[in-house]
């Protein structure tokens, strides 16, 4: 054994970074490197084919000085603001009503896992057909109960609420599954012990379900607000951000700075503000952690 | 006594909420067997008689489906084999071998995952164009053996790395008693000990591959080289009006792999979720 222990030292040179060889140069190139390089073209003017010349902060600053950068900043909240919390519910709902051992429990979740597996684009253009205000489902169904629906997806007040409901169907299975892993460390006997006490159900939800789940639910809450930042595929394929530009998000506007308009420095300069944006808002969920989640 | 109608209430809620799940795709089938006419109406028809099955035909003849598909099926293949190799290549090494640096390696591997593609999508394009792969699926491919255009591979590195590190250690110490090399173990053991990562791992990125509109959107620009998603969003604002019933055979042709793909192996991924979920 002993041999073979020092062999392995001999060895212990180049050999590994041969192995990580791959994966070391794909992030250098594909991810730390345009990391560097996205900040240094955030402080120039960048066309394709001109050469970058150094303006300065001048992209942060007329950014931060444009009405449209806040509004576009307002309406990714808005989205995150309706996704975040009705995803959350409704992931959570569906957790619980399956958790118990139920027959065909295994059928439930593989339907409600569905849409997760479907490509965002399939489930916009899906969905692009259920919103058409003419001769959609939706406006069908609602017509049933005496509503007029609106044109959901031309309407710039129901485009965006539209489009976060769509992301929910789309989802909610994904965190399903994170909080049936949750739910499933809870002891059972945890439940047993309350009920023979008298305990109701909705006490027994807030009481050992709910603090027990919470570190799962906080890093549901993280990632899911993170996600909804990031939105794009949906704007892209359901209205490029209009009517208007009323479902203008940041990752759609920073798309549209690089590849419409050509302006690659000021959307550098945009995908930093992003980053940072995403940034502040972890930190301080980071911080309000203690507030709400459960430690033992 | 309130048992039996709770369990009731139970049944009907998860059935709701499974029709509201399915209803979606139950209105995609039904609309890709209409009739372009009958899609004008309203109200509008629920269960379409007769189904004009038709439709798959015309879809294949009206619409590039055929070459989309195939695109979609090289992209997704070729990537998932480079992001396999890459990632288990590089778990090796973390999971089994001591070197200078290698926390700070793998540390800095892992965040790379939280680094959105809004701040590299700029420099990545520029690199594309230099390199000269736009509008080739060089760039849709090639990037997976290095781990990914976006960071996708720290991912697989992470999952692969805690699966080989389950296995034991005496395993390789014997093999290399009997004279083998380090590769050759990890080749013709590990690896095909590993059939159960692997297969997860393969999984999560063919479907990653398969339904991601970013990368082709960024990288592609002729009809003939898009895969599924770039080329239904393009017909998406192209057919805007009419021809929904087209759209939506092109969208269920699109989606029906990968939905057969998950339910085959549904059962990895609820495991792969139960595992992962356990620390929170």
């Amino acid at each position: 054994m002993k041999s073979l222990r020092a062999t392995n030292k001999s060895e212990r040179g180049r050999w590994p970074y041969l192995y990580l060889a791959p994966i070391l140069i794909g992030l250098s190139v594909f991810t730390v490197g345009p990391v560097i390089v996205s900040l240094f073209l955030s402080l120039t003017h960048y066309e394709i084919g001109l050469a970058p010349h150094f303006v300065g902060a001048a992209n942060y600053r007329d950014l931060l000085s444009s009405r449209l950068f806040w509004q576009v900043a307002g309406q990714t909240f808005y989205y995150a603001f309706i996704y975040v919390p009705v995803s959350i519910a409704v992931s959570l709902s569906l957790a619980l009503l399956i958790e118990k051992k139920t027959r065909g429990l295994a059928f439930f979740r593989t339907v409600y896992f569905l849409p997760v597996v479907t490509s965002t684009v399939a489930a916009a253009i899906i969905w692009s057909w259920l919103y058409n205000g003419d001769v959609g489902l939706l406006n069908y169904l609602l017509s049933l109960i005496g509503i007029t629906g609106p044109q959901w997806l031309r309407n710039p007040h129901w485009a965006m609420p539209a489009i976060a409901l769509m992301s929910v169907w789309k989802n909610a299975g994904y965190n399903m599954m994170i909080l049936l892993a949750g739910l499933s460390q809870i002891p059972t006997d945890y439940h047993e012990a309350a009920r023979l006490d008298g305990a109701s159900a909705f006490r027994r939800f807030r009481t050992i379900t709910l603090p027990l789940i919470s570190p799962v639910l906080f890093f549901v809450v993280v990632v899911t607000t993170i996600g909804a930042f990031q939105v794009f595929e949906q704007t892209y394929v359901m209205t490029n951000g209009g009517p208007g530009t009323s479902t203008l998000t940041l990752s759609y506007y920073i798309w549209q700075m690089a590849f419409e308009f050509f302006d690659l420095g000021r959307a550098s300069a945009l995908g930093y503000l992003f980053f940072l944006i995403v940034l502040v808002f972890t930190f301080v969920q980071f911080r309000a952690r203690k507030r709400w989640v459960f430690q033992p | 006594m309130g048992l039996p109608a709770m369990k009731l209430i139970r049944y009907l809620l998860l059935g709701l909420a499974g029709a509201i799940i399915l209803a979606p795709f139950l209105w995609m089938i039904a609309t890709s067997l209409e009739t372009p006419e009958a899609l004008t109406v309203f109200p509008p028809r629920i269960i379409p008689s007769p189904p004009r099955f038709s439709n798959y035909a015309d879809v294949f003849q009206q619409l590039p489906i055929g070459t989309f598909f195939f695109n979609s099926v090289k992209i997704s293949l070729l990537g998932t084999i480079g992001e396999l190799f890459a990632a288990s290549l590089a778990a090796f090494a973390f999971a089994r071998m001591e070197f200078r640096g290698k926390k700070w390696l793998f540390a800095i591997v892992i965040s790379t995952m939280m680094i959105p593609f809004q701040v590299t999508m700029v420099p990545v394009y520029i690199i594309m164009r230099y390199l000269g792969w736009l509008d080739s699926h060089a760039s849709l491919i090639v990037p997976h053996f290095f781990g990914g255009a976006f960071a996708s591979g720290a991912f697989g590195v992470f999952l692969l790395r805690q699966f080989f590190e389950s296995i034991p250690k005496e395993l390789e110490d014997a093999s290399r008693i009997d004279g083998a090399s380090r590769f050759r173990f990890f080749l013709t053991i590990l690896l095909p000990l590993s059939k159960p990562a692997l297969a997860v791992l393969g999984l999560f990125v063919f479907m990653g591959i398969w339904n991601d509109l970013l990368s082709p959107v960024l990288f592609l620009s002729t009809e003939d080289k898009m895969p599924l998603t770039f080329g239904l969003a393009v017909l998406q604002t192209v057919q805007h009006n009419g021809r929904f019933d087209l759209l939506m055979a092109g969208t269920l042709i699109a989606v029906t792999p990968i939905i057969l793909l998950y339910i085959f192996a549904q059962r990895f991924v609820s495991e792969a979720f139960l595992r992962s979920g356990v620390k929170g």
